[in-house]
């Protein structure tokens, strides 16, 4: 009965948000019992590692980052000019400007050519695999659109179910890095489609995903 | 730039920097990278100037700024989607940004906090949108459940439940991976 009660309030008996009496109750349980003491024992060391993920997984901006922004908003909010000018004059320069490849694991040099390469992959099934979409653009764009098109039985991360995902985003000048972690949830593999669009241009890459 | 736009950039500035701290966290906590919080944070910030009047009326500002940012985040959440471009050098690739966790002198000990870690995120990332913030603005940055309510206008049942799916779930995950030991 008193496990089960553990089991049942362990949030509210780890956040002591319990009355007086079974506080008191708990405590004398999970001193005798070695289950629930193990029960309270992980939740600990969850609660813990959660504390620390705080810390350790938040970035440091850079030191004149507050300042920069402080006065960006202030020129902004009182001019408005929010970055118009790189919307004009466009056009058709998006195929000369912009190279796509594809990198797994390391970073590669950036090509030469400003025709998209062919690419593959090997995935096991049930096995995440993280691969580097690279988008290098000789100038800044921005509300650019992406969408991944997903072969049948590959997933991405985060978007369980899902064949097509469709984001905006903006790339700033030189290399930019799209990480999709993928899933091959069936042996039957594809090609998984990468589209930019910006105005009314597009590009697109394509990889042919094999799953062994 | 007039007198008049002086003293309203320096009131802007000594208003805001006290908050400037959490409402960053706060801002990478919503949009899960460095890129994105900060466009984030900084559309909030240019959002916010616009509104000094209601700013400077303000007894506990950080809240109020909290809300604007989470109600603009939630308006524009397909921009700050987590899977975004971003620029970046090689030494920025994913899943290196946790490899500066800092030591305590114990190569072993620290290679095993760096591993739990680093499923605890691939735990977290597997949450839905709504639960992983909630475990994280409570368990990793310390907010109270009425702070929650008052930043996501939900109520208090509400956000606690998440929190307690939340929880539930990163047990399962974690258990089946054997990371979170009792030891």
């Amino acid at each position: 009965m008193t496990c089960d009660l553990i089991k049942n309030q362990l949030d509210n008996y780890v956040d002591a948000q319990l009355d007086v009496a079974d506080m008191q109750l708990l405590d004398e349980h999970t001193a005798h019992c070695a289950d629930c003491q193990e029960v309270l024992d992980r939740e600990r060391v969850l609660r813990a590692s959660l504390k620390e993920y705080g810390d350790s997984s938040m970035p440091q901006p850079d030191v004149a980052f507050f300042d920069r922004a402080l006065a960006k908003a202030a020129q902004s909010g009182t001019k408005r000019q929010r970055n118009r000018w790189v919307m004009t004059g466009f056009g058709g320069a998006m195929a000369a400007a912009l190279v796509l490849w594809m990198i797994s694991g390391t970073l590669l040099e950036a090509p030469e050519f400003a025709e998209p390469t062919m690419a593959s992959i090997a995935m096991v099934i049930e096995e995440p695999r993280t691969v580097n979409l690279v988008f290098s653009t000789a100038i800044a764009l921005t509300d650019a659109t992406m969408t991944v098109t997903l072969p049948e039985g590959i997933e991405v991360m985060g978007f369980q179910g899902q064949r097509e995902i469709t984001w905006m985003t903006s790339l700033g000048e030189g290399k930019n890095v799209l990480p999709l972690t993928l899933i091959a949830t069936s042996p039957l593999g594809g090609e998984l489609l990468a589209t930019l669009r910006h105005a009314d241009d597009d590009r697109s890459f394509r990889v042919q995903v094999e799953v062994i | 730039m007039t007198s008049v736009d002086q003293h309203q950039r320096a009131s802007f500035d000594a208003l805001l920097r006290p908050h400037l701290d959490r409402l960053y966290r706060f801002a990478f906590r919503l949009a899960g990278t460095k890129p994105d919080a900060e466009d984030l944070f900084q559309d909030v910030l240019t959002k916010v100037f616009a509104r000094m009047d209601d700013l400077v009326e303000l007894e506990e500002p950080g809240a109020w700024l909290c809300r604007v940012m989470y109600n603009h985040f939630i308006d524009g959440r397909r921009r700050y989607a987590r899977q975004r471009l971003v620029s970046v050098s090689e030494d920025q690739l994913p899943e290196k940004n946790l490899e500066s966790l800092p030591g305590k002198l114990d190569p072993v000990r620290d290679a095993e906090r760096l591993d739990n870690i680093m499923q605890l995120q691939r735990a977290l990332d597997s949450l839905s949108d709504d639960h992983r913030l909630v475990v994280l603005l409570h368990d990793s940055e310390g907010y109270k459940l009425s702070e929650i309510q008052e930043i996501t206008g939900d109520p208090v049942g509400t956000i606690k439940s998440r929190l307690h799916r939340a929880r539930a779930r990163l047990r399962e995950i974690l258990a089946a991976e054997g990371t979170i030991s009792g030891a």
